[in-house]
């Protein structure tokens, strides 16, 4: 028993020392002698020499003029990997997509070809009415509890906002604590659903949402106000007004657009994905350098077509290109984005 | 598409064969070590031992290996390479993480890149990964030479040695040198600061100054030769080989996949070999390439050859009749409506937690080979896999003998040809026979005991953690996907895989957080006890059995014996794999997986 013991320590003292010393100083070696760019991170330098990110390691874009990355669950932070873990029966997982897609898709086919969908979805929320029944945000409240209440969480004005309405409207919270009783004293998430409600029959066809304006004396002010269109409405309703157009003839957008990667870090999209943007980054750039916006966009074509690259030669997969390097070669020829 | 898969059959196949041949020339011991090594090993080798001191000196070296963990981890605060002030786990997920990496399972209740500094990368969890390996290596050694009527079952600790340092440590470093040349860092340093070419896209602090992107490295070059090698699983990064600087490129990818699948194939081969019964062991090992490529084509078929069902059309209206106990008449109807398919473009598949380098399969049959081989690397989110494509990975876990781990399938495997055997020798009315000898009822009851604490351990954590608040705190996706995280969760630690299902909110993280999630301390004692009792009773007990079996008196062949190398005899194997799998675990994929790819999608919200 006390030989093995001492026997176990021995082993033990061995392996550490082989294993843990030894062998990755062996590697660590290899590494910064032959590999130092790799082994170091695999880091690129800027336009000002100093470094600018990993060719490994997607970062975010948001500016027009650059390629966008696809949308990471772990906001770009190298430094805590995540996936969105979402299921794909869970209906958070499609909400997100949706809301990614409407601000963003076009029709495919008809007189109306090549533009948004946005505009439309701005008017049929107008109309205000879902399946055809009235009162949009109610119903959508209803259906999906778990968004009403994240956007109550999702900013301080948000609560605040509740808050307010709660304080004006004691019949409906006191008709809600005795549907609840459990929770005598609601907080404003709880009372998401029924803010919601009550909001779609006092402002039809509007949501609340941050309206930022300029005071008298120049300050600028954001506050929550009852709108009729925006970014909230094309992004949010989408879905909804998908429901009630199931045949209209959207243009398909690649799934790495709206789809997160494993590690939220993916440094690549696919040439697909690069081709889709195209035209918005090539509008952008010839606006900002002042050239022809044809000439522009055959440049960048062929710099996309220049930088894709497939797994195995296109044995295993299709062709990307790495957002990074694209961005940064870009950058390089046309200088600053304005 | 199916290029992939086949390359890596093919290839781990090819290389198995050369590589079973050097595997059991070492082990039998028949090699001459250079002098420097052979004085270690006389400094180790305490002489040849019976099994139930090889299972003592075994047992004892896991119990010193652990308390080493255990002080690794705890004294990480005060320890070098350390330059961010990586403070200490929580106790419980110290205790999760010892045993998780002690039993080769390699679950983590934590993010590499967040809580460990590169020292205890470097002494936990690369130590780790080569000694647990090792430990299921020598097992099976073990019982081979006790298969074989050796009364002296070897030594413990020189097989230990010679597995890690004439097998593992030339593997790894070829496989690290490969691995660096396609991107991984490999330093001793901890992090980068970069400034991102659009400045402030990252946000900016509170002074309005652009933040910077800290990229986290180390020696992950080390850690991952050995993680893949030795089908540990535990990555550096958080999100393990779905990181790209812990997977770059679609190389790396490919050798990662086969070095994980390579000594599990290798040991298959080096069973026959040391048995003298080739024959036998190629028949083994076609039917678990037969699994394997079962498990493989299905994540292929419901992952990557269909789109995430939650984007899709569902285009007629469903009504459902179900039994309910407060509406008239004792039935209430539901309807689900139909729903539009949203425009996205889904023909490489279900790309929700991929990445795209690997190449378009590469997600999909890694999640069947990872579990197969019990590794538990992942390169995809298992958690956003198609509903029905993740039953692909649990039926990998609870089959377990699908190659399985380092030795431990194997060992996993001869439990199911016992009980194989058993049932052939009962449908002709003969006592069953192995390898010549008579399997008695003490054999039968050894191998039931080991093959029973697998089912157990993932049924009932699962079914009392279902049924509390511990569990239904626990998960962030609704409905029957919900209860397939926990019971994946359970299923990874009794197989002793270590992959999982990362929506389950288990990671308390450092002892200070102040918003640990709310049943992690349950989680971590829980999967850190099913890890332990799941790992050293399917050991000690079959070394018991292949003791008690090679013992006894061999019978001479007759007309009657059931012969072992034919493939009647595969297609027995196979069917009681098939048939006890199933019938432990069919009900469990019935409430998971398979009720969520019948239910509705979408479905909460």
């Amino acid at each position: 028993m006390s030989r093995y013991i001492s026997t176990s320590l021995w082993l033990l003292l061995f392996s550490v020392v082989i294993l843990c010393g030894i062998y990755p100083a062996v590697l660590w070696v290899v590494g910064q002698t032959i590999f130092p760019f790799q082994a170091n991170g695999s880091i690129l330098t800027g336009p000002d020499g100093k470094p600018v990110g990993s060719l490994l390691i997607a970062q975010p874009f948001t500016k027009d003029e650059y390629f966008h990355p696809r949308p990471s669950a772990a906001s770009y932070d190298a430094s805590a990997s995540a996936s969105s873990t979402l299921a794909a029966s869970n209906y958070l997982l499609r909400d997100r997509v949706a809301r990614a897609l409407g601000p963003i898709v076009t029709y495919r086919s008809g007189a109306r070809a090549g533009q948004l969908v946005a505009p439309d979805i701005e008017a049929w929320f107008r109309l205000d009415h879902f399946a055809g029944q009235p009162h949009i945000v109610a119903q959508w409240a209803d259906a999906h509890n778990e968004l009403a209440g994240a956007w109550v969480n999702a900013d301080p004005s948000h609560a605040q906002y509740v808050d307010t309405w709660a304080k004006s409207h004691p019949s409906v919270v006191a008709h809600w604590i005795k549907d609840n009783p459990g929770t005598p004293q609601p907080k404003a998430a709880d009372l998401a659903v029924a803010f919601f409600e009550a909001f779609s029959k006092e402002n039809p066809g509007s949501f609340p949402a941050a309206v930022t304006r300029q005071t008298s004396d120049g300050k600028t002010v954001t506050t929550i106000q009852a709108v009729k269109e925006g970014g909230d409405i094309q992004s949010i309703f989408f879905d909804m007004w998908r429901q009630d157009h199931p045949t209209a003839d959207l243009r398909e957008v690649p799934a790495d657009m709206v789809m997160t990667s494993g590690s939220g870090l993916d440094p690549h999209i696919t040439l697909q994905n690069a081709l889709y943007q195209l035209d918005r980054v090539a509008t952008k750039w010839a606006a900002d350098t002042q050239r022809d916006p044809v000439k522009i966009r055959q440049e960048i074509h062929a710099l996309l077509e220049e930088n894709a690259q497939a797994p195995f030669g296109g044995l295993v997969g299709e062709e990307m290109v790495n957002v990074l390097s694209v961005n940064l070669q870009l950058r390089k020829r046309y200088g600053n984005p304005s | 598409m199916w290029l992939l898969p086949i390359a890596l059959m093919a290839t781990a196949t090819a290389l198995a064969i050369p590589l079973s041949r050097y595997a059991a020339w070492i082990m039998e011991g028949e090699y001459r070590p250079p002098r420097i090594l052979a004085w270690f090993e006389r400094r180790i080798d305490s002489g040849s031992q019976t099994w139930k001191q090889y299972a003592a000196a075994l047992l004892i070296f896991n119990a010193v290996l652990f308390v080493y963990g255990f002080a690794v981890l705890a004294l990480q605060p005060v320890m070098p390479l350390n330059p961010q002030h990586k403070g200490m786990l929580a106790p419980t997920t110290i205790f999760n993480s010892v045993a998780s990496f002690m039993t080769n399972t390699n679950l983590q209740h934590y993010a590499g890149e967040v809580h460990l500094s590169n020292f205890s990368q470097i002494f936990f969890v690369i130590l780790n990964q080569y000694l647990s390996a090792g430990v299921g290596f020598c097992a099976l050694t073990a019982i081979i030479r006790a298969f074989r009527g050796q009364k002296l079952v070897g030594n413990f600790f020189a097989d230990m040695w010679r597995v890690v340092m004439y097998m593992f440590v030339p593997a790894a470093l070829i496989s690290g040198v490969l691995f660096i040349q396609q991107g991984m860092p490999m330093t001793y340093q901890s992090a980068y600061q970069v400034s991102t070419l659009e400045p402030a896209a990252m946000g900016t602090t509170d002074s309005g100054q652009a933040k910077p992107q800290t990229i986290v490295v180390g020696p992950v070059g080390a850690v991952i030769p050995i993680k893949m090698l030795g089908t540990n699983g535990g990555g550096f990064y958080g999100m393990n080989s779905a990181h790209p600087l812990e997977n770059p490129s679609a190389w790396s990818n490919f050798i990662t996949t086969l070095d994980m699948m390579l000594f599990p194939f290798t040991l298959v081969l080096m069973y026959g070999r040391m048995l003298k019964r080739r024959r036998h062991s190629w028949v083994i090992f076609c039917v678990m390439a037969l699994l394997m490529a079962g498990t493989i084509v299905w994540a292929i078929y419901f992952d990557t050859l269909k789109p995430n069902p939650g984007l899709t059309a569902h285009p007629a209206s469903k009504t459902f009749t179900i039994p309910s106990a407060r509406s008239p008449g004792g039935k209430q109807e539901f309807t689900l409506p139909a729903v539009a398919r949203l425009p996205v473009d889904q023909h490489l598949g279900n790309l929700e937690g991929k990445e795209l380098r690997f190449g378009t399969s590469a997600g999909a049959t890694f999640a069947a080979v990872t579990v197969d081989v019990t590794c538990g690397a992942v390169n995809c989110e298992h958690d956003s896999l198609n509903p029905i494509a993740a039953l692909s990975p649990m039926a990998g876990m609870w089959v377990n003998c699908i190659f399985g781990g380092k030795g431990v399938g194997m060992i996993n495997l001869l439990l199911f040809l016992i009980v194989g055997v058993f049932l052939a020798g009962q449908m002709v009315g003969r006592t069953p026979e192995y390898l010549g000898k008579k399997v008695g009822a003490r054999e039968m009851k050894l191998a039931m005991i080991a093959l029973l604490v697998h089912p157990i351990m993932i049924l009932g954590p699962t079914g009392l953690f279902a049924a509390t608040t511990w569990g239904t705190m626990a998960t962030n996706n609704p409905g029957a996907h919900g209860f397939s995280q926990m019971l994946y969760q359970f299923s990874s630690s009794s197989a002793n895989n270590g992959s999982a299902f990362d929506g389950l909110a288990v990671t308390t993280g450092f002892n200070d957080n102040p918003n640990p999630p709310p049943a992690g301390r349950q989680w971590d004692i829980a999967t850190g006890l099913v890890m332990l009792f799941s790992r050293y009773l399917p050991i000690v007990a079959p070394l018991a059995m292949a003791a008690s079996l090679g013992y006894k008196k061999p019978t001479p062949f007759g007309l009657g014996t059931l012969r072992d190398d034919t493939t009647t005899f595969g297609c027995l194997l196979f069917g009681t794999i098939v048939v006890v799998g199933a019938l432990l675990f069919l009900p469990v994929a019935a409430l998971g997986p398979l009720a969520e790819h019948l239910g509705p999608i979408p479905f909460g919200g």
